[in-house]
This record gives structure tokens, C-alpha cells and sequence, in this order.
């Protein structure tokens, strides 16, 4: 293991060409990764928000704030179904906003959101006429104070503080009371407007102890299946595209793993040709096989951590260079280290090719090698 | 040459890795390019295979055609200014459909986009059947035919139960990634209604434009941009290019192709590099014994042309295998110009990468033969 790791400190050129690749292929797991995160993490930020562990919508919605209506009572079936604890209306309008110093077409693409119970990370809902924007708003000089024209019939909204994290199908959410809401609603989407009391969706608080899929379940039977209720998460991941930008990603970044064995795989077959004759004579000394495979593993494993310290690095630099609005790049430390695991696991099956090779070396090769 | 094969024979392991790592970096690439493509005309294909040249949004409608909505007074504007030779309304919303008996009878979001001129929103990419000529007629994407959206399909417009019945198909016509039907305005009106009863005459989307004869499109944008700042007017492959999203799609996959199309020729290259140092003392006694650099160099391209080669056929053939079909709802296809595009980078960044152990070749001395030294040394 020393000798593995001395020739490493000692050499460091023989394996840069493997380092130099394996920190590109760590790049591309952590870009791709990263890729994904921020795809979703726009998508779903507000439905994560919520302050309940239910959605309910009405079933023919299909699952979209936009087509689901719940009236009063089907909200008191809601109500009284066992497990839930309280629910709470909430409404959504996606619009364009302008603001007072940019151009008439350079419009800020929000969604007004008219939930009866303040997102997370917001102690209290605003008062008529305000809002509490998504931080992703001060990128394009949005700052309590300041105020936004809404939608075509031009509803002032002031903003009077920020939330992180909560965007909406990649749009930024604007947090109002359910009438200010309702009100925006109505003068920019008269073909929408809802009746008092009638909200496009409920969210729900389970009881302490109730399990959020099961009263899901009991709603939905309760109300004869005129509801389609879900938990919160997977009212996040049935929003449009996100299911299916999970799978694609997650196949790409497989295959990625996959590349990353084979060159893996690849850099140590040749280096294990290449000290053929030294494992003889270190075997004829008397090293294990197992000692020496545990060697190569062991500088597989330290490249790959310096490749995805080098990638880490350089994901970390783009995430800041990469302008806000133009690629959805979102690198956390999660998604590093996840990446850096995929990494390391392909650093030690792709060195297992070699394995066979290292076992037929023969100690008896070291006498008369001159090489 | 013959050396050059028979190492290929005898070091197969090595090899065949090197094969494999190509082939799967070529695979992965032009998959992506497929699904790049097949992300954004599943986005945007029903606006850019369309018929209307030029297309009226509202500014509050940010490109979406469903977030657009043209009032009474700018399309009597549009109209009343003489700008354009044809005006016509074309409407979409999404809504929640039973497809017909080819699909699995669950309701699906599908959008349906209603016209009122076949020339001024009607596909232009048809390939079975015809386009609509009535009310309940509509054409559909091809790309859903067999999710209950195929020719002779009826499917159900909820909760109203309005039935529309499928008499073509257009290839790459669908609008955010779900099943998309093309129906005149008037089916598109009736859809609305089954919907919501209450829902009275809904208000055009956006309005189409036919250009008067001599005037280009982009003067014809100008024109009617100029009317009012409510409006927002764009060419049709504006409209496509410019939709929200599909910048970011663009430039998210640019930076990805640059990632991989990187890496396949540093793979290349640092593998040919290794093997030539590993190599040296023997290359050099080939020299000392009297073959030419010239030689040793064929062998070494011979090599890498088969390394390249060998990973692009079997890239390719993955590909072409497995890129049939859908991702996610998303359809792919078989993307020749992208095959050659890449096969003709990849040869050439492989080719250049190799420069490096060529370099090394053509520097080997004979005379460091009887010294047993090679070129790494």
C-alpha cells in the first residue's frame, strides 16, 4: 500500500492522463447532476413549499392547479375525512409582471400563488395588494419595495420581502393573500375567476401519527373519487416534465458511470502491463497478489478523489460564471459528493479488470528480467 | 500494417476497453443530440410546423401560446391597420382527453389548437390522411398515433365528452410534450365549451399573418410591433426559437456536447500516447533494425483509425438500436446529420490527438537502440 501510494507522490505524471480524464468525466457527472437539480429544483420548488403533506385537486384536473376547482363542500368532506388535521385553500395564476425601469415587452415571468396558509419559510401571509417574491426575482433587480404591474390588467403588487427556493414550472413565485389573489385573478383571467370561498386546490395537514399517502387514499374515497389527492412530493414530481427529466438524466448519468469503468478500466489494464515485470519481482520477494491488486485499487481510488476535488472545484467555478436565467445549474454539495461516490465505485470495478492479469503474473518472470 | 493488426489481435483487452470507451462516449452523444432535438419539437414543433408565417402574441402572454390572449380591440388594430394581406385567430388550451381504442383509455393532457384559415395555422408536415375539414375532424401528432391518437381514433374531450375524430397525421407537431391535435377553430371553440359550459366565446390566442405579397416577413413584424406595445409579433421560426425554455435547453446541452466531444479525443490520444512509451525500447529496435518512421507511423494511424472506427460503428449501431421509440413522452429518431456531423469531429479530433504519440514515433533514434533506451526515456 505505501509503494502504491509513494509511486503516486513520486510519479504523479504517469497517471496524469487518467487524472485528466477522470476530472472530465467528474465534471460531466456533476454538470449533469447539477443539471438535473436545477431542472427540478425550478420546477418543484413551490410545491415543496407548501405548508401541508397533502395536495388535493378535483380529478379531472389531471393532477394541474389550473383545471382543478374545489368548492366549499367538497372541501367540508375533506375536512372531516379521519387523519386530516386541517386544510387550507390555496389558488395559482401564472402572468407576466413588468417592472417600472425595463422595457414594455421585457416582462418577469411570475406565478401569483393565493395560498390560505404562508409557504414555508414565510412567518405570515402579506396584507392585500403585497406579495413576498422568490429570491431568484432580485437577479432581475426585483427589491422590497418594489412594484410589479401583473398580467395585462397591470395589478400592482408590492414586494414586501423574499423566500428562497419556491418556483414554479421554472417561473418565480409571487406569495399573496388568497384575495389579493383572487383579485388578480379576476382583472387578468376573467375566464378563471373562481367564486368566493372556491379555491383551485387544498392543501392538507395530516394528524400527528397519520401517514400522508393513506389519508390521500381516505380523501379520495371519501369524496367518491371526484378528488385526486396527493402527498406533497409526488404532487411534485406529477408536475409536466419532471418525471421525465429525472429518467433521462438518471440514464445519462449511468452511462456516464459506465464510461467512467471502462476508462477506468482501461488506464490500469495498461498500467498493470506496464509493471508486469516489477509485480513478478514483488511477488517473488514475497508480496501477495491481493496485496498489490489493494495497492492499484488504493491509486484508483486517489485519483478519482483528486479528479472529483479538481471537478468539484471547477462545477462550483461554472455554477458561479453561468449568468442567472440562461442554464438551470444548480451544484450542491449533495450532488458532489453523490457524483464523487458514482466515481470512486467505478474507480474500483473498472481497477477489478485487471485483477485477472495481476493473478497470472508470475514471480518465477523476475528471475533474468532485465527490464 | 502488419505489425499493427497483429497487436490489435494479441492485446485485446486493451483494446476492446479502448473500443468500448468510444463507443459508449459516441453512443451517449448522439443519443443526446436525439433527445435534444426531440425535447424541443415536442416543446415547440406545433409552432414551427405550422403554416402561419407570422404569428401575433400578446405581450402578456410571454411566448406561450396558451398565455396569450388577444383582446377585442388589438385584433381589431391588427386588422384595421392593412399591415398584413390575411388575419385569422388560432386558439389552444390544454385539456384532459380519453384517447381512442389504440390507446390505453386512461385521460391524457393533450393539447388542441384551432384554426381558422388551413393556411394560417393548418400543419404543414402531414404524412397520412387529410386535414381537417369539418367540425370534430382533427389531425394529430404522429408521434402519439399509438397512444390512441392514430387515424380513425376517436378520442374525448372531458368533461363535456366531446368527440374528435383523428383523419391525419403530421410528423414533429406536438406543443409541450403532449399528444396535440390541429382542429379548426370552430371544433377548438366547441372544446372550450365541453369544458366549461359557462366558458362563453373565448378570445384567439394569438393571430396569424400572411405577409402581403413583397413584403418580407420581418418587415411585416416590424409593422405590426409597431402598433401597439401589447403586441408582440414574431416570425414563425422566431416564435419556435424564442418559446420559454428552449434557449436554456439549447445552451444546457451545448456545454454537455462540448464536455463529451472532449473527452473522446483525449481518450484516444493519452491511450496511443501510453502505448507508445510502453512501446519505446521495442519501436526503437524496429528502427534500428531498419524500418522506416514512416512505417511505424502507418501502423500507429492504422491503429487509431481502427480504435475509432471500431467505437463509431459500434456507437452508431447502439444508437441506431436503441434510439427508437419515446423517453419520458419525448419521441426519438435516427439523426443521420448529427451521425456524420459527429463521426466526421470525432475522426478528426481523434486523428489530431494521436499527433501527439506520432510526434513521438518520427522522434525515435536507432542509435538509442544500443543503448536500450527508448523514446521515453
Amino acid at each position: 500500500m505505501k509503494l502504491a501510494l509513494r509511486e503516486l507522490r513520486r510519479r504523479p505524471g504517469r497517471f496524469g492522463a487518467a487524472g485528466l480524464i477522470l476530472t472530465l468525466i467528474a465534471l460531466l457527472l456533476m454538470f449533469l447532476g447539477g443539471l438535473l437539480d436545477g431542472l427540478i429544483r425550478s420546477s418543484t420548488g413551490a410545491m415543496y413549499a407548501l405548508d401541508g403533506d397533502v395536495v388535493v385537486y378535483t380529478a379531472s384536473a389531471e393532477d394541474s392547479f389550473l383545471r382543478s376547482r374545489i368548492e366549499p363542500t367538497l372541501r367540508s368532506t375533506v375536512d372531516g375525512v379521519d387523519g386530516v388535521a386541517s386544510s387550507a385553500g390555496i389558488g395559482v395564476v401564472q402572468l407576466g409582471a413588468r417592472l417600472a425601469d425595463k422595457g414594455p415587452r421585457d416582462l418577469l415571468d411570475v406565478v401569483v400563488f393565493g395560498p390560505e396558509a404562508p409557504p414555508l419559510g414565510v412567518d405570515a401571509l402579506p396584507g392585500d395588494g403585497e406579495a413576498i417574491a422568490d429570491t431568484t426575482l432580485q437577479e432581475q433587480g426585483v427589491q422590497v419595495g418594489t412594484e410589479l404591474s401583473v398580467g395585462p390588467a397591470r395589478s400592482t403588487l408590492t414586494v414586501v420581502g423574499f423566500v428562497e427556493d419556491t418556483q414554479y414550472l421554472g417561473q418565480a413565485a409571487l406569495w399573496t393573500n388568497p384575495e389579493t389573489w383572487r383579485t388578480v385573478l379576476t382583472d387578468n383571467r376573467p375566464d378563471q375567476q373562481l367564486g368566493d370561498g372556491v379555491f383551485q386546490a387544498l392543501t392538507v395537514r395530516v394528524d400527528d401519527g397519520a401517514v400522508a399517502a393513506d389519508v390521500a387514499d381516505a380523501i379520495d374515497i371519501a369524496t367518491g373519487r371526484s378528488t385526486a389527492s396527493l402527498t406533497v412530493v409526488a404532487a411534485a414530481e406529477g408536475l409536466p416534465g419532471v418525471e421525465q427529466q429525472t429518467a433521462t438524466f438518471n440514464q445519462i448519468i449511468g452511462v456516464t458511470v459506465g464510461i467512467a469503468v471502462v476508462v477506468v478500466a482501461l488506464f490500469f489494464a495498461l498500467l498493470t502491463v506496464e509493471r508486469a515485470s516489477l509485480y513478478g519481482v514483488l511477488k517473488a520477494v514475497g508480496a501477495r497478489s491481493g496485496t498489490l491488486f489493494g495497492g492499484l485499487v488504493l491509486q484508483a481510488v486517489v485519483l478519482s478523489a483528486v479528479a472529483c476535488v479538481i471537478a468539484g472545484s471547477a462545477a462550483i467555478a461554472l455554477d458561479a460564471v453561468i449568468p442567472p436565467g440562461s442554464i438551470p445549474l444548480r451544484i450542491s454539495g449533495t450532488r458532489i459528493g453523490q457524483s464523487a461516490v458514482f466515481l470512486l465505485v467505478a474507480a474500483v470495478i473498472g481497477c477489478a479488470f485487471s485483477l485477472r492479469r495481476l493473478l497470472r503474473v508470475d514471480p518465477a518472470s523476475a528471475i533474468g528480467s532485465g527490464s | 500494417m502488419f505489425l499493427a493488426l497483429k497487436e490489435l489481435q494479441r492485446a485485446k483487452v486493451r483494446f476492446g476497453l479502448l473500443i468500448a470507451a468510444v463507443a459508449l462516449l459516441v453512443f451517449l452523444i448522439l443519443f443526446q443530440q436525439s433527445l435534444q432535438n426531440g425535447l424541443l419539437t415536442s416543446f415547440v414543433g406545433a409552432i414551427r410546423n405550422q403554416s402561419a408565417e407570422v404569428l401575433v402574441y400578446r405581450t402578456d402572454g410571454r411566448r406561450i401560446l396558451q398565455g396569450s390572449v388577444i383582446s377585442p380591440d388589438l385584433e381589431a388594430m391588427v386588422r384595421s391597420s392593412g399591415a398584413a394581406a390575411e388575419v385569422a385567430r388560432i386558439g389552444q388550451g390544454t385539456f384532459t382527453v380519453t384517447p381512442g381504442e389504440g390507446g390505453d383509455g386512461v385521460p391524457i393532457e393533450t393539447s388542441i389548437l384551432g384554426y381558422e384559415d388551413p393556411g394560417l395555422g393548418a400543419p404543414t408536415t402531414l404524412v397520412e390522411g387529410r386535414l381537417p375539414e369539418g367540425p370534430g375532424e382533427a389531425v394529430a401528432s404522429d408521434a402519439d398515433a399509438e397512444l390512441g391518437f392514430g387515424v380513425g381514433d376517436t378520442v374525448t374531450v372531458l368533461p363535456g365528452g366531446l368527440d374528435i375524430t383523428v383523419v391525419g397525421l403530421a410528423r414533429d407537431v406536438q406543443l409541450n410534450v403532449t399528444p396535440t391535435l390541429f382542429v379548426t377553430y370552430d371544433t377548438y371553440v366547441q372544446s372550450v365549451r365541453s369544458r366549461n359550459p359557462d366558458a362563453g366565446e373565448p378570445l384567439p390566442n394569438v393571430l396569424a399573418l400572411r405577409a402581403p405579397p413583397d413584403v418580407p416577413a420581418d418587415r411585416l413584424v416590424d409593422q405590426v410591433n409597431g402598433l401597439s406595445d401589447e403586441l408582440d409579433t414574431l416570425t414563425r421560426a422566431d416564435a419556435a426559437d424564442k418559446a420559454p425554455g428552449v434557449a436554456q435547453v439549447r445552451q444546457s446541452f451545448q456545454v454537455i456536447f462540448l464536455l463529451y466531444g472532449f473527452v473522446v479525443p483525449l481518450v484516444t490520444g493519452l491511450f496511443f500516447l501510453i502505448i507508445t512509451f510502453q512501446k519505446a525500447s521495442a519501436l526503437t529496435l524496429l528502427r534500428a533494425i531498419g524500418a522506416p518512421a514512416r512505417t511505424l507511423l502507418t501502423s500507429l494511424l492504422v491503429q487509431v483509425v481502427v480504435v475509432l472506427g471500431g467505437g463509431l460503428l459500434l456507437g452508431i449501431g447502439l444508437y441506431a438500436a436503441l434510439v427508437r421509440g419515446r423517453i419520458g413522452g419525448i419521441p426519438l429518431r435516427f439523426e443521420t446529420t448529427a451521425v456524420l456531423v459527429w463521426t466526421a469531429l470525432l475522426v478528426a479530433g481523434g486523428l489530431l490527438s494521436s499527433l501527439f504519440s506520432a510526434r513521438r514515433v518520427m522522434a525515435l533514434d536507432p542509435y538509442a537502440a544500443t543503448t536500450g533506451a527508448g523514446v521515453g526515456s
